[in-house]
């Protein structure tokens, strides 16, 4: 007969009982299936490459597009340390780095805009138009589409911020989130390495 | 994450627990979601609603957890658990008492033996390849070709000349080919012989040889014919038989592989029984 | 008592909920909104069954189709939206969600936790297939195009472009595939890291994860397929719809685009989702068998490292659903050799399964006939996918009724069977009441005889050239007798189903009282209440082994000795 009284037994063998914090490993899981998703868009890009049968070639119309990538590798380091501050609970720093990256991420957006007028009124591109501009404004696209739904997390706890409402503890949740914003800028060394530097 | 998201880990928290409350948002989000994407196909004004329900269903989700997650507080008398079983005799699989604890044969001793058994058979095998190549058409590579070019399918209507001339990329994708499948046929060998009944030879050098090349002989004439209009059934036979042979003899000679043959099958089969794994007295296991 | 043998504190509590007065209504409202891992299980089970009737009805209709020659039961623009929805209902519709509806309601429990990492999300993934199988359905409505033209999907649940473009599908039939299918997505992708989050970061005191139930840890490899494999169809299908609604060119062979590629991005999800639906059934059979064999499973270890090697092999095999292309050599040899290599781990499977039963003593209740006919059923339909995995016989069988035969054995002989079986063990569990074994029996035979009168026949119309996806034949191919016993076996598998239905009705109403633990089992969630309280566990449980329940119930011979 196993009859068993509550006991709260055994706590010094599980003292050390750790596990893996759930939100990163949400966020880490999450950006695992991003990362087939844009796999897909980048395997059909390279797929594609030189296989347009009219139309604007990458060669002709695209520039490397060195400002706003700067701008969006510098915003990874800007949230790193912005992550620092409020780990040490110096929220006007947090706030002022955070604002940064977000002012850099919008820097980007605006430079991808003005590509793509440049492109389209001026040279002709458009989604339509040949493989190269299917591919290229899907790719481009999806990465952009990332960006702001990015940008709408980060403004959203910069205004919680500046409201008062995001404190030292909530640095946990903070770093989750900027996981997701390193990972939109490291998409970008893949995309750029495609599009730019491989696809011209 | 605040203390109450971490319910999971839950302490005692005086007879009370907490569960999440429950919330209308996600279904409102889904359905908001759908109607955005549906919209595609039902209309604009479809999408617009549907991205309307989203952000209300956003914002009502974020009020939901934030600042704090909302929870039900539900209060738990506990009491002691009776766990019972009527199947209390356990019953063991008796085996009989053994000179060597198994622990110091099992299973890596026969695949050692396997595996020189493999390499001997493929010696042997390829000896007797050669001497079909020279002694029908004049050339030891002949069959050392016919492996190698021929699965790899780089080769369009050799000629039988060519086919008899040295070749390095052949002989070293042949010598791949063959090293690799001879290797894991002695493992297999090793793996499985000492779980067969009798007569290993038997086994291991005509009948298990013969299955595969009457096997091969039927298939290959849809896998590759052009390989199979060369290939000598009954010279491919003989290296196969030597193989076998050779093969079979290495690890049935071998000292473990007799050892481990006079066990019960229990043993030989690897099962895990009490008293035949070793019993872990720390009380904490890894 | 309360030494160092006994592994787990008080789990259970026998608190009285004081349950309030409800309205039909209230209760009503309460599934509407619950974020209750299990009530959301059983959502998501009711939902899937509810849909295997529906996907089960239109497989009637096409073996009623195809049952005698030069039929013309239906037509054919309506026989091909037929056994379009089929494949997609049974897939997406009926097949993963049976699947994660079991994972949300048994997971949580055996490794102990009070629910999902994300409760919310998980009513939001719940919710988001619901309405996405819902709008797949509502394309017989609104699919309309021009002249009539297609209403719902017609073009086989792989959809090769350029069948989806608009010169060939004119209607809304491609959209409506494509959105529902994206919509239903992104509840599989939450699911998925759903379940990952819950079984890396909410497991209970001493469950390492090499103490984790075999099903549990299938569960996980299966989450990271959804997770991976999931998004690249909803790429593929996105880039369908930049095609179809914005003047894209991926899939246009006019403008230099490829209808390959859709076949690559398609299987290569395509092949993954075939082991998410196949895994979780080799986890169900590690649960049931060993518990009925009253045997801890053979070879845990290597159970858990084939399920993770046939993950990882899922991903490099995709391409055997494409010999009949015209792949160059190289490729061709790749894949067959790959896909022929998930024949070692599968086999250890087989073996490790055999080893438990061995020896044992077998208790022959339903699940238990399930789970043997599940092994050797298995065993079948593997064999002949080792068989069309060779590129040469693939090339002559391809999309014949041979292939049909050989995933249907899998899908059905396997995967349906260890549902079945799965329902029959943790049904007490879920409702406190027992199925009703005789009826059980019946059912089990009954659908074994039917499974194996359409499968096991419809091998050979394959080998004698009949092709899938047809819509009648002529006399003259002598397919007409071999058809014929497929159609009544789908009968008998139907009314089998129904007896299933019949089962639950009745011991819903009037089965006997369960009882925390039927089975005499020992994983976790036998350790608490049959229907288990909304927090599973009052006192956080404790494990020292892979069968906490076995070392409460044997102390003086407990697993962690030797574990």
């Amino acid at each position: 007969m196993a009859s068993i009284p509550v006991i709260q037994s055994q706590q010094e063998h599980f003292e050390e009982w750790q596990l893996p914090d759930r939100g990163k490993v949400g966020m880490l899981t999450l950006i695992l299936g991003e990362s087939a998703l844009f796999s897909m868009f980048v395997l059909a890009y390279i797929f594609y490459i030189g296989k347009s049968i009219s139309g604007p070639q990458p060669a002709q119309v695209l520039d490397i597009p060195v400002f706003m990538t700067i701008c969006l590798w510098s915003s990874s380091f800007t949230i790193w340390l912005a992550e620092r501050a409020i780990e040490h609970g110096k929220m006007k720093i947090f706030a002022g780095f955070w604002a940064l990256t977000i002012a850099l991420g919008a820097i980007f957006l605006g430079g991808t805009a003005l590509e793509w007028k440049r492109l389209i009124y001026h040279d002709g591109l458009t989604i339509t138009t040949n493989l190269f501009g299917t591919t290229f404004y899907s790719l481009v696209g999806l990465h952009a589409s990332h960006v702001v739904v990015g940008l709408i997390m980060l403004i959203t706890v910069l205004i919680l911020t500046l409201t008062g409402h995001v404190k030292q503890e909530h640095a946990h949740r903070i770093k989750t989130l900027a996981l997701y914003w390193h990972f939109v800028d490291a998409v970008w060394v893949i995309v750029f390495t495609v599009v730019y530097v491989l696809g011209r | 994450m605040t203390e109450i998201s971490k319910h999971s880990s839950g302490h005692g928290h005086e007879g009370q627990i907490h569960i999440p409350a429950n919330t209308a948002w996600p279904l409102v989000l889904a359905f908001g979601l759908t109607l955005s994407f549906g919209g595609i196909l039902l209309g604009i004004w479809i999408t617009v609603l549907g991205l309307l329900l989203c952000l209300i269903s956003i914002i009502g989700w974020f009020r939901d957890v934030l600042p704090h997650e909302s929870a039900e507080y539900v209060s738990v008398e506990v009491r002691p658990f009776v766990s019972e079983t009527t199947r209390k005799v356990v019953d063991r699989i008796e085996l009989p008492l053994l000179e060597h604890k198994p622990g110091e044969l099992l299973p890596q001793a026969t695949l050692i033996a396997g595996l020189k058994g493999g390499i001997f058979g493929g010696v042997a095998m390829a000896v007797v390849v050669m001497i079909y190549g020279q002694l029908i058409h004049g050339s030891v590579w002949y069959g050392v070709n016919l492996l190698g070019g021929a699965g790899v399918a780089d080769w369009t209507n050799a000629t039988t000349a060519q086919i008899a001339e040295f070749h390095w990329g052949w002989f070293l994708i042949a010598l791949l080919i063959h090293s690799t499948a001879s290797i894991l046929m002695g493992l297999i060998y090793g793996a499985m012989l000492p779980m067969l009944p009798s007569r290993p030879m038997l086994l291991s050098g005509i009948a298990a040889p013969l299955i595969w090349s009457g096997l091969l002989y039927a298939g290959m004439g849809i896998i590759n014919p052009a390989m199979n209009s060369r290939i000598s059934w009954p010279w491919f036979l003989v290296s196969q038989l030597v193989f076998g042979l050779v093969a079979g003899w290495v690890v049935a000679h071998d000292e473990n592989f007799k050892r481990i043959r006079k066990m019960p099958l229990a043993i030989r089969v690897g099962l895990e029984v009490p008293g035949l794994i070793q019993e872990n007295h720390q009380g904490e296991s890894h | 008592m309360a030494d160092q043998t006994l592994p787990i504190g008080g789990v259970v509590d026998v608190t009285e909920l004081k349950a309030p007065k409800q309205t039909f209504l209230e209760w009503l409202a309460e599934w509407f909104i619950t974020v209750d891992h299990k009530k959301l299980g059983i959502l998501y089970v009711v939902y899937a069954m509810v849909f295997l009737l529906i996907g089960g009805l239109e497989a009637l209709v096409i073996r009623l189709q195809l049952a005698i020659p030069n039929n013309h039961l239906v037509s054919p623009q309506i026989y091909d939206e037929l056994f379009t929805m089929h494949g997609t209902t049974m897939v997406f519709i009926m097949g993963m969600p049976i699947l994660v509806g079991l994972a949300n309601y048994i997971v949580p429990l055996q490794i102990g936790a009070r629910d999902m990492a994300f409760p919310r999300l998980n009513a939001f993934s719940f919710w988001m297939t619901a309405f996405g199988g819902l709008l797949m359905y509502y394309s017989y409505i609104g699919g309309f195009g021009l002249y009539g033209v297609g209403t719902a999907p017609d073009f086989g649940w792989f959809a090769y472009a350029p069948l989806t473009s608009p010169a060939f599908s004119p209607g809304r039939a491609p959209d409506y595939w494509a959105v529902a299918l994206i919509v239903m997505g992104w509840g599989s992708l939450g699911a998925g890291v759903n379940i990952i989050t819950t079984t890396l970061t909410m497991r209970c005191k001493g469950m390492t994860l090499m103490r984790m139930p075999l099903f549990t840890w299938l569960m996980l490899v299966v989450s990271f397929l959804m997770v991976i494999a999931i998004p690249c169809l909803t790429a593929a299908q996105g880039m369908l719809m930049i095609d179809r609604y914005i003047g894209g060119h991926f899939f246009d062979t006019q403008a230099g685009g490829s209808a390959i590629l859709w076949m690559h991005f398609f299987w290569i999800f395509g092949h993954p989702e075939v082991y998410i639906l196949a895994l979780p059934a080799f986890g169900l059979a590690s649960e049931i068998i060993p518990v009925f064999s009253r045997k801890a499973i053979f070879g845990y270890p290597a159970m858990v490292a084939a399920s993770v090697g046939i993950g990882f092999l899922s991903f490099g095999v995709w391409a055997h659903h494409m010999f009949t292309v015209g792949m160059s050599g190289p490729t061709n040899t790749f894949f067959v050799i790959a896909s022929m290599l998930v024949g070692i781990p599968t086999g250890i499977k087989i073996f490790n399964w055999l080893a438990t039963i061995w020896g044992g003593k077998i208790w022959f209740a339903t699940p238990m006939l399930f789970s043997i006919a599940f092994i050797f059923q298995f065993l079948v339909g593997g064999l002949t996918g080792v068989m069309l995995a060779a590129a040469p016989w693939d090339w002559q069988l391809h999309n014949s009724y041979f292939v049909v035969a050989h995933f249907h054995y899998i899908l059905v002989g396997a995967i349906v069977f260890m549902v079945f079986a799965a329902i029959y063990y943790w049904f007490p569990k879920v409702t406190g009441k027992m199925l009703d074994e005789r009826l059980g029996k019946l059912h089990f035979w009954l659908f074994l005889i039917g499974f194996h009168l359409t499968f096991d026949f419809m091998h050979i119309p394959g080998i004698l050239g009949m092709p899938r996806h047809i819509y009648t034949y002529m006399p003259s191919r002598g397919w007409g007798m071999w058809n014929m016993i497929e159609t009544v076996g789908a009968f008998v598998q139907a009314i089998a189903v129904l007896v299933l239905v019949f089962n639950i009705i009745v011991s819903l109403r009037s089965g006997k009282e369960a009882g925390n633990d039927p089975w005499d089992a020992w994983t976790l969630e036998w350790a608490t209440t049959s229907p288990p309280p909304a927090y599973n566990f009052a006192v956080d449980p404790v494990v020292k082994s892979r069968r906490p329940l076995w070392d409460l119930k044997h102390p003086e011979d407990p697993d962690w000795k030797y574990e």
